[in-house]
């Protein structure tokens, strides 16, 4: 009679000796501009359960994404964070990045954090490249750049690194709406040139931007 | 008894349109590990190509320097503006631009296909298994 009573108090005691990170918010959305440069997201949480439990593995999704923690055991009831810093780098548009937690309480099932970042495209280059084919007629060729409506941000000056291959910029709708007109005065062989678009935006350190020709 | 055996034929009866769907049903679902994803090729494909393609590393500059398919270009997100020059400079319009990274689960090579058919670079592939599908190869 005892022996039953005995395994039913263990299980009991078994089932209920557990750790567990509870996140306050596992999953996080930010909106940000290319000239931020990072975004750095918290994820606070707190164990839960009843035994201390350690955090064996932080992964990322994207080379992209740092995560990092000051500690890696933590006490029942005691609470902690990971940052995750997102470099924006080139990137434009919805980005979704992963962080992967793996615990002592689970090994085989790691806690998936979500860092969604909405990058507004403040100038838009379109198209970042123009090409002509060694040979063909010096026709030349136009650059559309947009600035967003709500975007602080004017284009002041364009320049090309290369002599041979002339950018002109004129503004089409003003603030808004501009147009780089590319012209190569010798298409006979290769070459190309980079087309710096100078901005006055932010005003500390306005940011360049960047457009290429080629003759291939 | 009647009924077990009447169940039986009512599930081989379904398993023969189930199975003539599931091989010619054009939206059918992959059902291993080998699908491709849009722009994915396979490395058996990849190098039937032969010298007309044009590899691009996406993975990071540490990663590139350490090892790489051979004549790779370093091409990724986190310092575009340096490296897409250089990738220009590299490039022909006449080749198949391959991009990898490190495994299957890293997405660095879809968003750098993405970025150069968003410049007017194209065609542009993306490596199934990236790094570790390479090298498993050599």
């Amino acid at each position: 009679m005892r022996k039953p009573v005995f395994f039913l108090l263990l299980s009991f005691f078994a089932a209920s000796a557990y750790g567990q990170l509870v996140f306050e918010q596992p999953e996080q959305s930010f909106k940000a501009k290319p000239v931020e440069g990072s975004i750095v997201a918290k994820y606070r949480f707190t164990n839960t359960g009843t035994v201390s439990v350690k955090i064996e593995n932080v992964q990322t999704s994207c080379g992209c994404t740092t995560a990092s923690l000051k500690k890696t055991e933590y006490a029942p009831g005691e609470s902690g964070e990971i940052e995750a810093r997102f470099t924006i780098g080139g990137r434009i548009g919805k980005q979704e990045k992963a962080i992967l937690v793996t615990t002592s309480d689970a090994r085989e099932k790691p806690i998936q954090l979500k860092l969604l970042v909405d990058i507004e495209d403040q100038i838009r280059i379109q198209p970042e490249l123009v090409l002509w084919r060694v040979g063909e007629q010096a026709d030349p060729k136009k650059i559309e750049v947009t600035v967003a409506d709500d975007a602080p941000v004017k284009i002041v000056s364009v320049l090309s690194d290369n002599p041979s291959i002339k950018a002109e910029l004129s503004e089409l709708k003003p603030g808004k709406k501009y147009e780089i007109q590319i012209t190569p005065t010798d298409l006979s062989r290769q070459g190309g040139a980079t087309i710096l678009i100078h901005t006055d935006y932010p005003p500390q350190n306005p940011q360049t931007r960047y457009a290429y020709a080629r003759i291939k | 008894m009647m009924s077990l055996r009447q169940a039986v034929l009512i599930l081989l009866a379904a398993l023969v349109p189930a199975g003539i769907s599931a091989l010619v049903n054009p939206r059918r679902p992959p059902w291993s590990g080998d699908a491709l994803l849009p722009g994915e090729e396979k490395l058996k494909t990849v190098l039937a190509w032969g010298p007309k393609v044009l590899w691009v590393d996406a993975r990071s500059q540490n990663e590139y320097e350490a090892e790489r398919v051979p004549g790779a270009v370093l091409l990724n997100l986190e310092d575009w503006d340096r490296l897409f020059p250089r990738f220009l400079d590299r490039w022909s319009p006449d080749q198949k631009i391959v991009v990898y990274c490190s495994a299957s689960s890293c997405q660095l090579s879809h968003e750098v296909a993405k970025r150069l058919e968003q410049s007017g670079v194209s065609p542009v592939y993306i490596l199934k298994g990236g790094w570790e599908e390479w090298k498993a190869a050599r």
